[in-house]
């Protein structure tokens, strides 16, 4: 489980990058975070694996105070992949590039290749191992950077913007993988702007503005309320964009309650 | 990497903001030689302290405090190494440590004395005071974007230990030679993103027509006024004045 409670916290000489944040996320759940630009959610994810300390208030991480540990302790059950795959890929070939976190977690040698072997099966990288991680595309190396921390199994997985550029097909590859992570009993978190990959497939969300937590609950209730998007600069979802255009009278984010809503409304036209 | 943040500049309007760079410029190698050239640990410190009006007129004590904070780390691998090499070479204990502490004042001097410039010199005006001085274009721009992007590099050297400490890398474990080499992880993405960056603002230039006619215009001239020449003289004077203490009173 994570817990935040009343946490503040800056950097040198500004205003508050996050203020009195205080969230809970059980275990087993899939959120998203979103919000607009500088509204604090990498500085929030930064907390998680104890990369950033509070100024005041606490972050428990599965019952641990981050202040009371190591980053390399916390993200052995933390694992969490940055927006910018060329901040971290360093190895000569990619299968090294996976091996990386397994080697410094320690694991013996057997499992390293395992699951080096699973992380190339599932990101499509298995005809490139052999291959240095510069010379893979824009895409390919995001891939890589996500496979690199997802293949040691954390128990929580967080990604900070996982979806920018990629195509629609390896965007629904990686719902699917996140979905059957999920399933396995796995907490995962993401913090991104793409809107319609929220209202398509993570059932909570998280929604921040100016360092503040201004919304926490069910996707389909918090994306489609206006006021709210509009105030952290969010895009609404395009079902909710027709539900509103339409004037149906409860605006969704599901299509077959959108289409039930239409077919009523016609139902209502005729009669 | 916050020594960094000497490299810092932001707008500013106070009176060492509106000096001409090349008065600046002139401070900046006249104090860097007296530092280099000086020994006596009083000297240095008389140096240091000497940085400290143009601190407080040019109102950058924040950044100018971080990048002395973080330096504080370098200090202390310079005195260690400074004192062994010292005591290896002969030296007594006192003198060892006499001259461990210079190299320490020494080097907090001079990371003073570039970013009191550096924090109050826009890097604009830099380029055309070299430019004025009549030093080619190219090489003016060439170093001025040098500059430019040594905070850049700050923060994405921190932005990579981020992400390769949340892949379980322990900078700090091990001996001083794991120590080293737990920093490839780092330097290598560092230096090929330096890489993809350059390439980058090379393609962002040539599309914004760099280089297109051989003589460029410039839509400021930079020209220099009272304050300058104070500031130039007052430079030169104490130079020489400390320039007399070590050529009169023996003080190195």
């Amino acid at each position: 489980m994570i817990r935040l409670e009343d946490v503040t916290f800056s950097y040198a000489s500004s205003k508050p990058a996050l203020s009195h944040v205080t969230l809970e996320i059980s275990d087993g759940e899939f959120v998203a975070i979103i919000g607009e630009n500088g509204a604090g959610k990498t500085t929030l994810v930064k907390h998680l694996n104890g990369l950033l300390k509070p100024e005041s208030g606490r972050v428990l991480v599965c019952g641990v105070d981050s202040r009371e540990t190591t980053v390399a302790t916390l993200a052995r059950k933390v694992g969490l992949v940055f927006q910018n795959p060329d901040h971290q890929l360093f190895a000569e070939t990619v299968e090294k590039e996976l091996a990386f976190a397994l080697v410094n977690f320690g694991m013996p040698k057997e499992k390293v290749s395992e699951k080096v072997e699973w992380a190339l099966e599932e990101f499509e990288l298995k005809q490139y191992r052999s291959r240095s991680p510069f010379l893979l595309s824009g895409g390919e190396r995001k891939r890589l950077a996500l496979a690199s921390v997802l293949c040691y199994d954390p128990e929580i997985v967080i990604l900070d913007e996982p979806t920018t550029g990629q195509d629609s097909r390896q965007k629904h590859r990686l719902a699917s993988l996140l979905k059957r992570l999920n399933e396995q009993g796995k907490t995962v978190l993401i913090v991104t702007h793409d809107i319609e990959f929220v209202s398509d497939y993570i059932p909570r969300v998280v929604v921040m503005s100016g360092g503040k937590l201004v919304a926490d609950g069910p996707t389909g209730e918090c994306l489609t309320r206006l006021e709210l998007l509009e105030r952290a600069s969010l895009i609404s979802p395009q079902l909710a964009e027709i539900s509103w255009d339409l004037g149906l009278k409860s605006p969704s984010i599901d299509l077959d309650f959108v289409v039930a809503g239409i077919n009523e409304m016609i139902r209502g036209l005729h009669g | 990497m916050k020594v960094l943040a000497g490299f810092d500049y932001r707008r500013g309007k106070t009176p060492i903001h509106k000096l001409d760079p090349r008065s600046k410029l002139v401070y900046l190698v006249l104090y860097s030689a007296l530092t280099v050239y000086f020994k006596n640990p009083l000297i240095l410190l008389l140096l240091f302290v000497s940085t400290i009006p143009i601190v407080s007129v040019g109102k950058i004590w924040g950044r100018w405090g971080i990048s002395i904070k973080g330096s504080v780390f370098f200090i202390s691998f310079i005195f260690i190494f400074n004192f062994i090499a010292q005591v290896l070479s002969g030296s007594t204990m006192a003198d060892a440590v006499l001259s461990g502490i210079s190299m320490s004042i020494r080097f907090v001097a001079l990371i003073s004395i570039f970013a009191t410039f550096f924090l109050t010199t826009s890097p604009e005006e830099l380029t055309q005071s070299m430019v004025q001085l009549k030093i080619p274009y190219d090489y003016a721009l060439t170093f001025n974007m040098a500059m430019r992007f040594v905070p850049t590099l700050g923060k994405e050297a921190g932005h990579i230990m981020d992400a390769q400490k949340s892949r379980g890398l322990e900078l700090e474990k091990g001996n001083l030679m794991t120590r080293i080499r737990n920093y490839i992880p780092v330097l290598i993405p560092l230096i090929i993103s330096s890489f993809r960056r350059a390439e980058l603002v090379a393609d962002a230039m040539e599309s914004r027509a760099f280089g297109a006619s051989k003589k460029r215009t410039s839509l400021y001239v930079l020209t220099m006024g009272s304050n300058d020449y104070l500031f130039i003289a007052i430079s030169a004077l104490s130079f020489l004045l400390l320039l007399s203490l070590n050529l009169f009173a023996g003080i190195a």
